[in-house]
């Protein structure tokens, strides 16, 4: 008994499936196309929605209020304390420059800010926070800390606008992952069915093997591989199409987001990584799928 | 080499198919199977090859007891069986040679030596010279020698034949006869299940007669072709 003989045979019997029930093939093979160019195209847009997340978090200031009593030297000493705990700049905003700021940003308006009796501002600092400190847990925590700070009377740092920038990021993420559910399992049942038929039709070539003393997993292994050369098939399809979708509709596409997030911002569609793990997955799909189909309906 | 001991077998809600059945068939032994449409031939078979699982009762195939036997050891099993029907249960859309080959396949023998294997086996069944012929392209008597050759090919020790001439014309009926007579010949143990009587009388072998699910007689080849010919 050689084992290299029934992988050889395995291998001709799944290419001989193939060839032999081309239509039901080709429909699993497209639906696999489909899946992975969509699993292709979704991960591309959640990526680029990362990024543009990623570079509104970049506007995020936070504003930290001083006491009016505290003098130049507390505040120095603040903003030293502040620097130390979140690792980004600080900028000390004394209340004439906040003044100044204001009727600057006011307009013609600015002007009524004269004839106050004296100035309402507090001194501040703006504190510039690193990258990875810009998150919504982050940020919130690093102002809990600030306003436990003596001499500070308050903390801005526009956290609903955050927290509702983050809300959407995660609402596309776990939408993108339920329609990715939706279409896997979709993907799989359909592969499933067409390998049923696969199988149906070469029930008596499975009976004969069961009489010669096959075993279930030798009439079952050259279904498997069927699957996975299914799933490869229809993976190299989506990557093809994902690659002309990216040469044909890219530039158009980047001219048309530039605005939100700059030239040169968009994602590649495919980075080499990627590719694999697209071409990873079709295979899954199409052993998935087999998998299922072998265990269903060849109860041999 | 075939034993069977107070064996039954019955489906849900129908009369048994096969009741207390008591067997003995000797290694090399030729035993014709015989009995009205519906006695239970195919049935008796099937229970040899483990196409179905007896109700009741012990079944030993070369010694080993296959009525309790695992369903991951049935292949094994099986490989020592050759079994040939009456609708030759031939792959249309391969070869002659390919359809022998098929049986090697399963056990993993490398082309070349399963190659060497068939061409010794369609000589023995006269078709050497058909080895790339499609099966629809033959002869009833042709096809039914490819599905003898490829029930033969891995040396079995029993060849069950349930009906194998049961869709030729005479002359081709022998031909196979004959064919099965060298097998066994050659030492296998060979059991036919027909209710062709001519067979009988002509090849005097043992016979078991099935009526309704019992064996209702055992008789030597002589007595039982005596029998058949008085009517």
């Amino acid at each position: 008994m050689s084992v290299f003989a029934k992988t050889a045979y395995f291998w001709r019997s799944a290419a001989s499936g193939l060839r032999h029930a081309p239509f039901i093939h080709f429909v699993a093979v497209t639906t696999i196309a489909i899946a992975i160019f969509s699993a292709g195209l979704a991960q591309a847009t959640g990526r680029m929605v990362e990024a543009l997340i990623g570079s509104l978090g970049g506007e995020v200031q936070v504003t930290v209020y001083l006491s009016p009593e505290l003098d130049e030297e507390g505040a120095a000493v603040l903003r030293e304390r502040m620097v130390a705990l979140s690792g980004g700049r600080a900028n000390l905003v004394p209340p004439r420059a906040a003044l100044e700021r204001l009727a600057t940003e006011l307009g013609d308006l600015g002007e009524a800010l004269a004839q106050l009796p004296e100035n309402p501002l507090p001194p501040s600092l703006e504190l510039e926070v690193p990258q990875e400190r810009r998150t919504p847990g982050a940020l919130k925590a690093l102002a809990q800390q600030l306003r436990a700070m003596p001499g500070v009377t308050g903390v801005d740092y526009g956290e609903e606008a955050v927290e509702r920038l983050s809300a959407i990021s995660k609402a596309l993420r776990y939408g993108g992952w339920v329609a990715f559910a939706v279409v896997l399992l979709a993907t799989v049942v359909i592969v499933s069915a067409t390998l049923q038929l696969a199988i149906y039709a070469r029930r008596g070539e499975i009976e004969i093997q069961k009489l010669v003393g096959a075993t279930d997993r030798f009439v079952k292994a050259p279904f498997l591989i069927e699957g996975f050369l299914q799933g490869l098939l229809g993976a190299g399809v989506a990557l093809a199409g994902l690659l002309a979708f990216e040469r044909l509709a890219g530039p158009g596409l980047a001219s048309l987001f530039s605005f939100l997030v700059g030239p040169g911002g968009m994602v590649p569609l495919l980075e080499p990584r990627i590719a694999l793990e697209l071409l990873a997955a079709g295979c899954g799909l199409g052993l998935g799928g087999s998998f299922i189909a072998v265990g269903r309906f060849l109860r041999v | 080499m075939i034993q069977m001991f107070h064996v039954y077998k019955a489906y849900p809600g129908d009369p048994p198919v096969l009741s207390d059945i008591n067997l003995h068939v000797q290694k090399g032994e030729f035993v014709f199977l015989t009995g009205p449409s519906g006695a239970g031939k195919t049935t008796l078979m099937k229970l040899i090859f483990c196409g179905e699982k007896a109700t009741k009762g012990q079944i030993l195939v070369g010694g080993r007891n296959i009525a309790r036997i695992r369903e991951s050891a049935i292949p094994y099993l099986r490989r020592n069986i050759g079994v040939v029907f009456q609708d030759f249960k031939l792959l249309p859309h391969r070869t002659v040679e390919d359809n022998v080959a098929f049986a090697l396949d399963v056990l993993g023998v490398p082309r070349a030596v399963a190659r060497e294997r068939v061409q010794r086996m369609l000589k023995l069944v006269g078709l050497q010279h058909k080895a790339s012929s499609m099966p629809l392209k033959l002869s009833g008597g042709e096809q039914q020698r490819v599905v003898i050759a490829r029930a033969l090919v891995n040396d079995p020790t029993i060849l069950l034949a349930d009906e194998p001439t049961g869709n030729l014309d005479p002359a081709l009926t022998l031909e196979i006869m004959d064919l099965l007579m060298d097998v066994n010949a050659r030492g296998t143990t060979v059991m036919v299940a027909t209710h062709d009587h001519s067979l009988i009388t002509r090849y005097q072998k043992r016979t078991l007669r099935l009526e309704n699910g019992f064996i209702v007689s055992d008789e030597d080849g002589v007595k039982a072709a005596r029998r058949m010919a008085a009517g």
